[in-house]
């Protein structure tokens, strides 16, 4: 009897447990996430107020992915599936992980990226970049992304501004119809509109200088992001390739020792010290760090120079609203509701033509003895172009592929012919 | 009268359950939903799981009728319901009992579902299995093993493992955390009982040698079984290996994983980590309070 109660309280002992919600367990601020696939503890995700990235590759099929607090307590997760794509954003107070899990023949891949409770700033932005997320098409979780949005939000906030001083204007030429007699209205229209444009024109001066100041703490804030995000990712990685090299290394070193024991005449090679592995990683970040800054520059001069055409276009727009107000007063209001919708529509037009043209970039080296023929082939196969050649990396553009680039390049990989392959040189 | 109320009560019950379950078996379109429906089923689930776990148990010949099964077969239960309830809501649209019982199936067809010996089911094997089976899922138990396996401080711990100043300063925070809820936590989800405690500790102080060497040997099973969760490149090693990770510090993760999981290298890389070198090799000091 006494057994059954023992068995009975431990049973809603469990329940009790079982009926806590997970959102509800305390994560410290600067607390790391672990990350389990398959119930094997994979890695952490340093979670603190920058984004991080984990990836894993493995041979194995991923079945489960499971976040964890520090406590041991089961934040999120997911059951892959058997082949293909699957991901979910895991949501604990205000920070966020998206993973994103793939299986294919070759193996299982995840990524997760740790996504912190945006800052003041950040929140700010992430209200306009959702406005802009409203007229973009959404692609795929990725560094990339986060660009992308930053640029599509600078003209949103245009637009949006742009529909703001259209507006009051409106409602400045609305006004005057009840209050002013229909005889002086004709005469008092104009001369308040050439006044208006005048005005128009100054404030739309003060707004590109806003705009210019708002991207520009915009790119330092994204660019300081992305180089952080990439040193974290990129020393951890080397970190973990470290460890396990060491682990080879010190068994080839073994091993090498026993056979030079036996056959001390025979030279023997050793592996690579882990200094130099180290130092060669290190540049390597370096240099990525140094490409990925180019590239940004790059993407905030397409950024200036959409702005511009922008600005050309705008001011069209006024010269139209003046003319019309000279023309009939009656039919400023749908004239100017037809140039509001025309500029909304347009940055979103032409941002998702960007995307689209944008050629995606990538370097590759090939396994020794693979003829250029072979490369050819492999290159047309993808429908793309060879770029420039740089101490053996062979750069290649392609269309921008559905998946994102870390999941690519680990696709790629498995391609017989390819040795290496990464975004930047 | 009393009787018939009774009878009344349970027809009631009964109907509440098939009310349920047939909840269960239609599909659940959104995550909101899911939550939602199994939030009302706990109880249902929860048993169910341990019925499995228990059919698992007999069809391999490791039951037997006793409360220390029962209780096994629960605890199981719950961590496979636990892992439902996280993993199913992202498996929308589905049916929730037939996802929870695929789920249960796939657990009992991996080769070693969980840590199963019979002395693992007594109060000291069901502690000890306890500690190393959270280690496995909580950082703050992994680093809490070294104070109930040896009886160390935070101090010790860092400098056992070599750690640097970021890593101490986490180290504090786990054997903080520890000490405030994860223990008292790690104990309710075993079912170890107020009374089970208190003879485990006067066990302790009445007849040291032998409780140590009893727990020896079976933190030694459970090590083995856990220690599979640690990540690949995680394997034994020798001293000179170990040294030269010390002192090149670097696979902070590995040290701190390895030596927690084992007693075996516990011993080969004592004394690398800073100036304890002189002290005596540790021995098993098992510690049932944080
Ligand atoms: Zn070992």
């Amino acid at each position: 009897m006494v057994q059954e109660e023992d068995l009975e309280l431990y049973r809603s002992q469990l329940l009790d447990l079982r009926s806590e919600r997970p959102s509800r367990s305390v994560r410290g601020l600067l607390d790391p996430i672990q990350v389990y696939v398959n119930e094997r503890r994979v890695g952490e995700l340093k979670g603190a107020e920058i984004e991080a990235t984990l990836h894993v590759h493995g041979v194995d099929h991923i079945e489960t992915v499971q976040l964890r607090t520090e406590d041991g307590r089961l934040l999120g997760g997911l059951v892959a599936p058997e082949s293909g794509f699957r991901t979910a954003r895991v949501q604990f107070s205000a920070d966020t992980v998206e993973l994103c899990v793939q299986n294919t023949v070759q193996g299982g891949s995840l990524s997760a990226v740790f996504i912190p409770a945006p800052s003041f700033w950040n929140r700010t932005w992430t209200i306009l970049a959702d406005i802009a997320d409203r007229w973009m098409v959404r692609r795929p979780a990725s560094t990339m992304a986060y660009g992308i949005r930053t640029v599509a939000f600078t003209q949103v906030l245009l637009a949006t501004a742009v529909i703001g001083l259209v507006a009051d204007r409106v409602m400045i030429w609305i006004a005057p119809e009840h209050i002013v007699a229909p005889t002086a209205q004709a005469e008092a229209l104009r001369t308040a509109s050439i006044a208006e444009v005048e005005q128009l024109a100054k404030q739309l001066r003060e707004l590109r200088l806003m705009q210019t100041k708002v991207g520009d703490a915009l790119q330092s804030q994204e660019k300081g992001m992305t180089l952080l995000h990439q040193t974290m990712a990129r020393l951890s990685s080397t970190q973990e390739s470290v460890a396990s090299s060491v682990v080879m290394v010190k068994e080839e070193i073994e091993k090498r020792q026993e056979s030079t024991e036996r056959e001390a005449d025979r030279p023997v090679q050793l592996p690579v010290g882990r200094g130099v592995v180290d130092q060669e990683q290190f540049e390597t970040a370096i240099h990525g760090l140094a490409a990925d800054n180019e590239r940004l520059s790059k993407q905030i001069a397409g950024l200036e120079e959409h702005n511009r055409t922008l600005t050309a276009k705008l001011q069209m727009a006024i010269a139209h609203v003046a003319k019309a107000v000279e023309q009939n007063p009656e039919r400023v209001v749908a004239r100017e509701a037809d140039v509001a919708r025309k500029h909304q529509l347009v940055p979103v037009a032409d941002s998702r033509q960007n995307t689209q043209a944008q050629p995606f970039l990538f370097w590759v080296t090939f396994s020794e003895g693979t003829t250029q023929e072979s490369i050819d082939q492999w290159v047309n196969g993808m429908k793309g172009h060879k770029g420039s050649l740089n101490e053996g990396w062979q750069e290649v553009q392609i269309i921008p592929p559905p998946v994102p680039p870390d999941l690519f390049l680990e696709q790629i990989k498995g391609d017989k012919i390819i040795k290496e392959a990464r975004l930047n040189h | 009268m009393a009787t018939m109320q009774n009878t009344l009560r349970k027809s009631h019950i009964i109907a509440d359950r098939t009310a349920t379950v047939s909840r269960l078996e239609e599909v659940v379109a959104t995550s909101d939903e899911f939550d939602q429906v199994v939030a009302q089923a706990l109880p249902i689930l929860l048993d169910r799981a341990a019925g499995y776990t228990k059919r698992f148990l007999r069809e391999t010949g490791q039951w037997n009728d006793d409360i220390e099964h029962e209780k096994f077969a629960l605890r199981w239960g719950s961590e496979y319901l636990e892992r439902f309830l996280v993993c199913g809501r992202t498996e929308v649209p589905c049916r929730p009992l037939f996802l929870f019982d695929s789920l249960v199936a796939k657990q009992h067809s991996k080769p070693e579902p969980f840590c199963y010996h019979p002395d693992l089911l007594k109060p000291l094997g069901r502690f000890l299995d306890g500690l190393v089976a959270r280690a496995v899922v909580s950082r703050d138990a992994l680093i809490a093993l070294y104070h109930h396996s040896y009886g160390w401080g935070a101090g010790d711990v860092i400098a056992v493992t070599g750690l640097n100043g970021l890593e101490s300063q986490r180290i504090y925070k786990n054997f903080r955390r520890w000490r405030e809820s994860g223990w008292q936590r790690t104990m309710d989800e075993i079912g170890l009982t107020k009374a089970e405690l208190v003879e485990l500790e006067s066990q302790r102080q009445r007849q040291r040698q032998r409780f140590n060497s009893e727990a020896e040997r079976l933190i030694r099973v459970a090590q083995g079984h856990y220690r599979k969760s640690e990540p690949d490149h995680y394997p034994c090693l020798s001293r000179s290996q170990w040294g030269e990770m010390f002192s090149q510090g670097y696979g902070c993760d590995y040290r701190i994983w390895h030596l927690a999981l084992c007693l075996d290298c516990m011993q080969t890389a004592w004394g690398l980590g800073s100036s304890e070198s002189s002290a005596e090799k540790p021995r098993l000091e098992l510690q049932v309070r944080p």
